[in-house]
């Protein structure tokens, strides 16, 4: 039942999006008209007429839609209005780059937060769990781009306060094309390091906080008391038993990353001008680069979706109780 | 909370939020500087506290400009109160000039004659004499300042924000659980679209088409964020629906808005209460990533945000970022504690680790 009701409303919900959004842009590109209009415009009446033409701002608004809702289908997202490319293409040679990043804090997080709130579970209220919680806190607190904004100031410049450890900017060195496969490999590591900093230190927290509480809950549960009472030790009963049933929060969250991944990053991208996805984003929207600006919001929303999908997917392999198409146990 | 400080329940909860050091230290700290940020034109401005001239007082902090010429200066517009204190100074004829601690105003460039050119000073480091005690940014503003005036500027947005958002968040959570049935679904499934638009892209989109002030930000970010609060207060509501004091209610003959204002309500507070710091330390958070941005609210107005861009921009002059990313951090870190000691000091499972 709750896969179902998730899954059944893709359609509309795609639609309303999509209809919020071109309410949006159709807004835009007035204002945009506007703007160049008094200010002593380049194009003629002419020209004007051609464009809108062109993007279909002749039409009405609801058949527009239905247009473009149909090359959306298709995979056409329209063409950029500043590279004169297909806003697919443009999309698709940023998205390695975000995808590196979204993949590695992933792994980071997931690699790090497990262990460690299993450890803070079991040793809880000790000195390692007081300090480390400070830690973890301070992380919470504190929006990842002030986090990189910091790392930025003290290890990257050279100016002032800071080390000048690591690069200020960029994915790659500018002589990136002339290094050896094993030059490469450090080059992008040596440029990664504190963005993959910051982007841990945002989901960091929360995981290992989501980890740590669920464990304990579970650890005080009825049954681990039984099986240790039936004889078994410790760290089977923690291993065996509780960590799985500790394991169904975690995965609720998993698919919410695959958003993260995108949404999360522009903030970070656009401080160390890294030229990702979420940077595209940023210049896009700066230069009124409208096709673009529409064509992330409908991946990133379909990202959301497929996120949604996953997070199910990932619920229903822990937790026993929830099949597909099943009762909603997990409601 | 001290609305129902007669109740038991809530004297135990105070008790406890008091015992937790961290968060009852946070909250006392931060409320004192959310008081004081609201006087600080009596502690940073170009005005000055009080002047006497000639036998007389005038207190300019407040109230209209006084014009040069009450001074006896040569000029009719908006007096200089530093260099009045310079005059006077060397005047030595008993008048005198009682300055702020910070005698800058968050606008106020650093300007001085050079040659007899006045001359605009860039970014200055931090420096007790010319009393800019944390620099000045790019454009040669009192850093101080701009950091004091921005906190009660993104104070006051997150708060306004928050009972905004609330407002319309608990109004429909409430009717979700209350009513369930068609209206729930229907609501259920509105919410679920409207969480997969990006938050602060949209709004970003938004803040390019209408010009952002103050209130059309709060309108827009309540317009697409009050759907955080609704999940938790449905679930909440149906809770306490099912429980039997709400069919006594009704049994008694009570109106559905009674029963909800009166009865569920108070007893979800505890939901409310615990979401309240986090929402407020996300509000801050998005004020000032969008004015980083240059998506927030318009310069030259004081804010967090703007602070943090320029000093990225000019990474040698590394005391505007330093400053600013302190004070956010600083501000954020003691919200969170808050935040925690609540959660903690409402939390009915106090013990419930394995021993």
């Amino acid at each position: 039942m709750f896969v179902l009701t998730r899954l059944v409303p893709g359609g509309p919900l795609e639609r309303a999006l999509n209809e919020a959004a071109m309410a949006a842009s159709d807004g835009t590109i007035g204002t945009s008209f506007e703007h160049t209009g008094p200010g002593g415009s380049t194009l003629s009446e002419d020209q004007m007429e051609q464009m809108a033409e062109y993007y279909q701002f002749d039409k009405n608004p609801f058949y527009g839609y239905v247009l473009w809702l149909g090359n959306i289908c298709r995979f056409n997202l329209g063409y950029s209005t500043k590279y004169h490319k297909p806003v697919w293409d443009i999309i698709r040679s940023r998205l390695p780059i975000s995808l590196f990043y979204g993949v590695a804090t992933l792994i980071l997080t997931y690699g790090v937060c497990i262990p460690l709130g299993i450890v803070k579970a079991i040793k809880h209220r000790t000195v390692f769990d007081n300090i480390s919680s400070a830690v973890v806190f301070t992380g919470y607190a504190i929006p990842s781009y002030v986090v990189a904004i910091a790392l930025l100031t003290l290890f990257a410049s050279d100016a002032g306060l800071g080390l000048g450890w690591f690069p200020l900017s960029g994915f790659v060195s500018s002589d990136f094309g002339s290094l050896s496969p094993v030059g490469k490999v450090l080059d992008v590591l040596y440029h990664a390091v504190l963005p993959l900093i910051a982007y841990v230190a945002g989901s960091f927290a929360f995981m290992t906080m989501l980890m740590k509480n669920s464990l304990m809950d579970n650890l005080a549960a009825d049954y681990v008391r039984t099986a240790i009472a039936k004889g078994l030790n410790f760290r089977t009963a923690i291993f065996n038993h509780a960590l799985r049933n500790s394991l169904i929060p975690i995965a609720t969250s998993f698919g919410n990353n695959l958003s993260l991944i995108i949404t999360g990053s522009f903030l970070i991208e656009t401080i160390f001008n890294i030229d990702g996805f979420g940077l595209l984003g940023f210049e896009s929207l700066v230069d009124r680069d409208y096709p673009v600006v529409m064509g992330i919001i409908v991946i990133s929303s379909l990202l959301f979706l497929l996120g949604n999908i996953l997070s199910d997917i990932c619920v229903a392999i822990v937790d026993p109780r929830v099949k597909f198409g099943a009762d909603g146990s997990n409601q | 909370m001290f609305k129902l400080s007669l109740d038991p329940q809530t004297v135990k909860q105070w008790k406890r939020f008091r015992s937790i050091k961290r968060g009852y230290y946070s909250a006392v700290i931060l409320v004192f500087l959310l008081c004081l940020s609201f006087f600080a034109e009596l502690f940073i401005n170009s005005r000055a506290l009080i002047v006497s001239y000639e036998g007389k007082w005038f207190f300019p902090t407040y109230g209209k400009v006084i014009p040069g010429t009450t001074f006896g200066l040569d000029y009719d517009s908006k007096t200089n109160y530093k260099e009045l204190k310079k005059l006077f100074k060397e005047q030595k004829e008993g008048n005198w000039v009682l300055m702020p601690l910070v005698p800058y105003d968050p606008f106020e460039t650093h300007d001085a004659p050079v040659d007899d050119v006045l001359y605009t000073y860039g970014a200055e480091p931090p420096s007790w004499e010319t009393q800019h005690y944390l620099g000045t940014d790019t454009l040669g503003r009192d850093i101080l300042a701009r950091i004091a005036y921005g906190f009660r500027i993104a104070m006051s947005f997150s708060l306004v924000l928050l009972v905004c958002s609330y407002v319309a968040g608990i109004a429909v959570g409430c009717a979700m659980g209350y009513w369930g049935g068609a209206f729930d679904l229907l609501f259920q499934r509105l919410i679920e679209i409207w969480n997969t638009i990006p938050f602060l892209y949209v709004i970003m989109i938004v803040s390019v088409v209408v010009s952002a002030n103050f209130w059309t930000l709060v309108f827009v970010m309540v317009i697409f964020g009050w759907t955080a609060m609704t999940w938790n207060m449905r679930t909440s509501t149906y809770k306490e629906k099912s429980r039997e004091y709400v069919n006594a209610a009704r049994a008694l003959g009570a109106s559905n808005v009674r029963v909800i204002g009166v009865h569920i309500l108070p007893n979800t507070i505890s939901v409310i209460v615990t979401f309240i710091p986090f929402s407020i330390a996300g509000g801050i958070a998005a004020l000032t990533a969008l004015d980083y941005l240059g998506f927030g609210l318009q310069p030259p107005t004081p804010s967090w945000g703007e602070l943090l861009r320029s000093g990225m921009q000019r990474l040698d002059h590394w005391w505007i970022v330093t400053s600013v990313a302190v004070a956010i951090i600083i501000v954020l870190l003691m919200v969170t504690f808050i935040g925690e000691a609540i959660r903690e000091a409402f939390d009915p499972k106090k013990f419930t680790y394995y021993e």
